[in-house]
């Protein structure tokens, strides 16, 4: 029947994995917002760490990246 | 019925599937980028039909669950043949476009499955080959746990959104949604064009032109990729205006991007955690979510329930045009021609209903017309 160890799973992992991006292009943005080099160099790292999520992204939605052998 | 024109029809009748799949589920990735004006319509149609294509190419697993999980095959259960696909097929191509004519964004997965179960229950005349605790398992209850987990990720990521940021500076999403409507693209396009392939495989694999436990040819790889793509650029224009507007009014950047973050997390932790769940009920639940967690949002729950309502319905629907067209098909050897002769006039009329209000790019009015996200150059202003 219904496998709610694998839902839970699903539904923490969901829930962490938006969390963290809407959290750090947030405050990517929010830092960003100001004159200071020190503040736009912090924002663009987290910009870095937004693009990383999204590579990883694309990591599991490309069978060949993450499943080369294809098993 | 000559078995290579059955195949012929078979083939091409996958492919009009695939094509309805692809308009069907822009509104999944698309919806909320067209609505906040992150992308104009016609980009964001066109970037979709870009990724779905190349999405397409990148998995070569076939999806034999099509047949394997809901409908019991050999000892008990029954030979799939040519004509029950052939049967099921039109019966999800009917659903798809009903429900697009009406707006309403549905599974295309679900409507397949619908038009097989059917034609399959005619074919052995009974309910013996439908596993009804897979039926529960698989289909009824994800279509609840669906939108409720992905309208309660939503939802936190739409407080966490405007928790952290200022009003000013929440026009950044815009860029960030770019990225997260691509990954649903893709990610649609890995899964859906699979269905297809794993149809028309299927297909020549009973008809003994294709050896039995081969992977997809190439040929049928191209021409699921381009159907998928062109249905994808022909764009769902009824599903996004619901998907966009309908359910919940006046979309900003920062709920938009929280949506799209929602629904790319839930899928792909769906498809790698072993849950499934279908693209269409997680971003609906997504837009549902950001429209509660933003202040002076409100969600339309009388749209919603007609949502809702279509899920429900979608499985017998789409069975019992594909139990007629498996009935027909049964009577008499020119039945498989009756069969594709009514669904050409189904389509036919339903493509006549929908040019009486038409629902096209020109129609979004969109809050910034503005080419692509640019990053907003810094106003000289205090801090409010």
């Amino acid at each position: 029947m219904i496998d709610w160890m694998a839902f839970v799973t699903v539904a923490v992992a969901a829930l962490l994995a938006a969390g963290l991006l809407v959290t750090v292009f947030a405050l990517a943005l929010r830092v960003g917002d100001s004159p200071t080099p020190v503040r736009k160099a912090a924002s663009l790292v987290l910009y870095g760490v937004c693009a990383f999520i999204v590579l990883f992204g694309i990591f599991l939605i490309v069978p060949a990246l993450h499943d080369p052998l294809g098993l | 019925m000559d078995l290579t024109l059955l195949v012929v029809l078979v083939i091409a009748l996958a492919l009009i599937f695939d094509f309805t799949n692809g308009f069907h589920d822009t509104a999944n990735a698309m919806a909320t980028p067209i609505a906040t004006g992150a992308l104009r319509p016609k980009t964001a149609v066109a970037l979709a039909a870009v990724l779905n294509l190349v999405g397409a190419f990148l998995s070569t697993e076939v999806a034999k669950t099509i047949s394997g999980g809901l409908i019991r095959e050999g000892d008990g259960g029954l030979q799939i043949t040519p004509v029950m696909i052939l049967a099921g097929l039109i019966g999800a191509i009917v659903w798809n476009l009903v429900t697009w004519l009406l707006g309403l964004p549905s599974s295309s997965s679900h409507a397949l499955f619908g038009g097989l179960i059917g034609a399959a229950i005619v074919g052995a005349w009974s309910f013996g080959p439908i596993d009804g605790a897979v039926l529960v398992s698989k289909i009824l209850i994800p279509a609840v746990l669906a939108p409720v987990l992905a309208g309660t990720v939503s939802y936190l990521a739409t407080k966490i959104a405007y928790g952290i940021t200022r009003k000013r500076q929440r026009d950044g999403f815009k860029v960030g949604q770019v990225f997260t409507s691509s990954l649903v693209s893709l990610a649609h396009g890995t899964n859906d064009a699979q269905k297809t392939m794993g149809v028309i495989t299927l297909t020549l694999i009973a008809a003994g032109m294709q050896p039995v436990g081969t992977g997809p040819q190439f040929w049928v790889i191209v021409a699921c990729a381009i159907a998928i793509a062109a249905g994808t650029y022909s764009g769902g224009w009824r599903i996004i205006r619901t998907m966009g507007r309908g359910i919940t009014e006046g979309i900003e950047p920062a709920q938009g991007f929280s949506a799209e973050a929602a629904t790319t997390a839930t899928i792909l932790a769906s498809t790698h955690l072993g849950f499934a769940l279908s693209t269409t009920q997680v971003a609906s639940g997504s837009v549902i979510g950001t429209g509660i967690g933003r202040k002076g949002a409100s969600v339309r729950w009388k749209t919603a329930g007609r949502i809702g309502l279509g899920w429900l319905i979608t499985i017998p629907a789409a069975g019992t045009v594909g139990a007629l067209m498996a009935f027909i098909a049964g009577l008499v050897w020119w039945g498989v021609i009756v069969d594709v002769v009514l669904a050409s006039a189904a389509i036919l009329t339903i493509w006549l209903l929908s040019r009486r209000g038409t629902v096209e790019a020109g129609t979004f009015h969109q809050p910034e017309p503005t080419a692509f996200v640019r990053p907003k150059r810094k106003k000289k202003r205090s801090r409010r």
